[in-house]
């Protein structure tokens, strides 16, 4: 059934399997989901690598992600240039993390660069301010946010460095069992 | 295994990160990886927290070291074996599509209740299997035709009553004989019988126990409280909800509990004692109203036999008057909430189902006290008397839950949508609706006993609601306006499942087999004194083959006697109270650790600073010393 298929060499499949979370089939059904953002700039033929990105616009737009606060900075974790560009790696990459069956310690360190805004690997207060941001339609008063954003710190800060580290926030995932189903993205 | 920390961080030009393992890195975990078996180390390659791109290239490193080992043509071989059974069993699960479907517009605490409803269907398949095949296969096997009285025939009537033709056939016990039924091998009915349900009874007593531990032990003892700032902001968001509408409003939602949280308000005594006043209304409303309704069950079942007519459609009067209350009064507890306040709603959703639980464990307490105390006295084959009850009891509720989610979800939607817009669309209400279906269920296993067949009812009743409640939800239901802790609901509910239901059906069960007199005339075990008696006799029959001396010694001394149990009972207790040690111990072992994380941070900074003073004095010593020196 799948063995007529001619995009990709059977060792790319391979490839794909082994550094994802998807089968053969699905690989290929996220293939043509790719491909159908934009018929004319993927090829049908991968077989010798072609160098494609889709521009972030296209992938933000997707009906999965367009809703998501988060959109813009899942696109740009996973994207090789920062810039939410993705090509067909990152792309797979992508819904492979926020698939189901990816364990919660990926899922965390990925979640943690997604809220890191300025990539500082730390979520620092001003990342939570943009979180809190995202999540409350801008509507909360400054001296809401800054209450909200202290609590956060004292609740989750370790190490009493004003910031949270990957291990903080690691800490706080293990004790929340349901992380596992929330940061979960179906397609 | 946690690559995370051995990365190195590049920062190249434009602000942009590549993580990159530096080339010892690399080589440390191609070093871990060729160890592990081709399973193993695909498992690790997709965990590694890496792009794409490196991903690949670890694995080509791999491939290309391994290359010369013939090994691994087998092994990937078994590979791809366990990759197409992987993607086998996908295809052949039930509903999948279904589930993706609906966790996708509403969320997952929607979807738990669906995943819910398989789990228990599951365990309906599986009884049904196994009474089928052990029981009514072999009567079937043995005498095709049942002996139905010549003047009895099928009306229609019989599917809503149970009574009349079924009454004669392998539906109930009294259809089943009592004798050892000699074919290709010797079959004993009874122990068959005994031994069948009693063992789908413990199979289905160790699955409970042993699913609510794990989810105890992931959802409970870990858990941060829903109550914390960091846990909302940080891991509450689901990301998996697509609908624009579910999204605006649950950041609405978000940000009312943040902002609530963010000015923490206290109460004056007084509104304290309004609060405190207006909770102990509502508990005595509740709880009388469940045993208002318990004693009312009780006078219509006496009232019932009182006028024993020839009407058999008056049989339906109990199961009906039952689902009716079980339809109404949990929708009128849910109206509790508009004048009582919980501090949380966690706390609002636990009260509902306490009552809940209350008013069905009333009903069935009353309906079983009955059975066992009037009707197995009164009736001659009152074994199928229970099993025709509680089969028009599970027929009752399915046409009742039925009408339930065109009360509760589609006349809500109308009402709200067109009447009054004010209440809005509903919400499907996941726990009272997972609280039929745990008193389903229980229905279901108390009736095994009764009546063999009952898990077949079962399943085509779990199969049909649950394309409706999928219909009646995706047509007239919201997603959750909040973002619920569906994991630990999950294990309130499956806690409930065995404590009271499944421990409540068991122990009637349990007390009908060992106390009440099987009837005289009909099913497996007439003319013994009680159903337990079986393996006596058999243990008995066993005496005389030479070869199961041992299995008669362990009746004798380990299931007869009364010191096993006691020692077993101490011993459970002494091996509790180490584990509870342990469990104290690491407690303090991990507030000792957390701690420590503070001191060493705080011993850093500390020594940086001592360092750069050293550094300083150094400094200045080394400047003066030249100044000395030098100028001189």
């Amino acid at each position: 059934m799948g063995n007529k298929q001619t995009i990709f060499t059977a060792q790319q499949l391979d490839a794909y399997q082994d550094c994802t979370y998807f089968t053969r089939k699905e690989i290929l059904r996220l293939f043509y989901r790719y491909r159908d953002l934009a018929p004319q700039l993927v090829p049908l033929d991968y077989t010798n690598q072609p160098d494609v990105k889709l521009p972030y616009e296209l992938i933000g737009s997707m009906p999965e992600l367009k809703d998501n606060p988060f959109r813009q900075r899942i696109a740009e974790v996973f994207s090789e240039d920062g810039e939410g560009n993705m090509t067909l790696d990152d792309f797979l990459d992508m819904f492979s993390v926020l698939s189901e069956m990816a364990p919660r310690d990926l899922k965390a360190y990925y979640a943690f660069k997604i809220y890191d805004f300025n990539n500082d690997d730390f979520i620092c207060k001003s990342d939570l301010q943009k979180t809190l941001n995202k999540l409350t339609r801008n509507e909360l008063t400054e001296d809401e946010v800054r209450m909200v954003c202290e609590k956060v710190i004292d609740e989750a800060d370790l190490d009493n460095d004003g910031r949270l580290s990957l291990e903080d926030f690691q800490h706080m995932i293990v004790r929340a069992p349901e992380f596992l189903s929330t940061f979960h993205i179906r397609i | 295994m946690d690559y995370g920390l051995r990365l190195l961080h590049v920062k190249i030009k434009g602000g942009i990160y590549l993580i990159i393992p530096s080339v010892t890195e690399e080589q440390n975990l191609v070093k871990e990886l060729i160890d592990l078996s081709t399973r193993d180390r695909i498992r690790a390659i997709r965990e590694l927290p890496m792009s794409f791109e490196e991903k690949k290239r670890i694995r080509w490193v791999m491939s290309s070291i391994k290359q010369c080992c013939r090994i691994i043509l087998h092994q990937h071989i078994l590979g791809c074996v366990c990759l197409c059974h992987s993607s086998a069993r996908q295809t052949l699960e039930l509903w999948q599509g279904v589930m993706k479907e609906i966790g996708g517009k509403f969320g997952s605490s929607v979807l738990s209740y669906f995943m819910f409803l398989k789990w228990l269907l599951m365990f309906n398949i599986f009884s049904f299997l196994v009474n089928f095949g052990f029981i009514t296969i072999p009567l079937l096997v043995y005498d095709p035709l049942p002996n139905i009285p010549p003047n009895v025939s099928f009306r229609g009537l019989e599917i809503l009553t149970g009574a009349g033709y079924f009454n004669y056939t392998v539906m109930y016990y009294g259809g089943y004989s009592n004798e050892t039924l000699s074919g290709l091998v010797d079959y004993d009915m009874q122990l068959a019988y005994f031994f069948t349900i009693a063992v789908y009874m413990v199979l289905c007593g160790f699955a409970l126990i042993f699913s609510m531990a794990r989810s105890f032990q992931r959802n409970y003892i870990l858990a941060e409280p829903a109550s914390s700032c960091a846990w909302q902001l940080l891991c509450s968001w689901d990301f998996s909800i697509t609908n624009e509408k579910a999204v605006r409003q649950r950041k609405s939602n978000l940000r009312e509990s943040l902002s609530e949280k963010a000015q923490m308000k206290l109460l004056t005594l007084s509104e304290k004692l309004k609060h405190f006043a207006v909770h102990l209304g509502s508990w005595l409303l509740s709880t009388g109203l469940a045993l208002g309704c318990g004693a009312s069950i009780y006078y219509l079942c006496q009232y019932e036999q009182q006028v024993h007519s020839s009407m058999e459609g008056l049989t339906l009067l109990v199961p009906f008057v039952v689902s009716l209350i079980n339809l109404v009064i949990p929708l009128f507890y849910s109206l509790f909430y508009k004048f009582e306040q919980y501090s949380s709603q966690r706390r609002q959703i636990y009260a509902l189902v306490i009552r809940n639980v209350f008013l069905k464990m009333s009903i069935l307490g009353v309906l079983c006290f009955y059975w066992m105390n009037v009707v197995a006295k009164k009736y001659s084959c009152w074994e199928s008397m229970v099993g025709q009850s509680l089969y028009r009891l599970v027929i009752a509720d399915f046409l009742f839950l039925m009408l339930g989610s065109f009360f509760g979800e589609f006349l809500s939607n109308v009402i709200g949508t067109r009447l009054i817009p004010r209440f809005g669309v509903p919400e499907f209400d996941i726990a009272r609706n997972v609280l039929e279906l745990i008193y389903a269920q229980t229905l279901a296993w108390i009736g095994i006993y009764f009546s063999p067949l009952l898990p077949a009812i079962q399943i085509v009743k779990f199969f049909i609601l649950f394309y409706l409640k999928k219909v009646s939800l995706t047509q007239n239901c919201q997603p959750p306006r909040r973002t619920g802790r569906a994991a630990q609901m999950q294990t309130t509910f499956i806690a409930l499942l065995f404590f009271p239901f499944f421990v409540g059906a068991l122990s009637m069960v349990a007390y009908t087999a060992w106390r009440l007199a099987p009837s005289e005339q009909c099913g497996p075990f007439r003319g013994l004194n009680d159903t337990f008696s079986v393996v006596g006799v058999w243990i008995d029959d066993l005496e005389v083959i030479p070869g199961s001396q041992w299995v008669v010694w362990i009746y004798q001394n380990v299931i007869r006697s009364e010191i096993f149990y006691f020692l077993i009972t101490v011993v459970t207790l002494v091996i509790t109270y180490i584990f509870w040690q342990v469990i104290q111990g690491r407690k303090s072992l991990m507030n000792l650790l957390r701690q420590q994380i503070v001191n060493v941070s705080v011993f850093e900074e500390k020594r940086l600073l001592l360092m750069l003073f050293i550094e300083r004095i150094l400094f200045c010593t080394q400047h003066w010393v030249y100044s000395k020196y030098i100028l001189l």
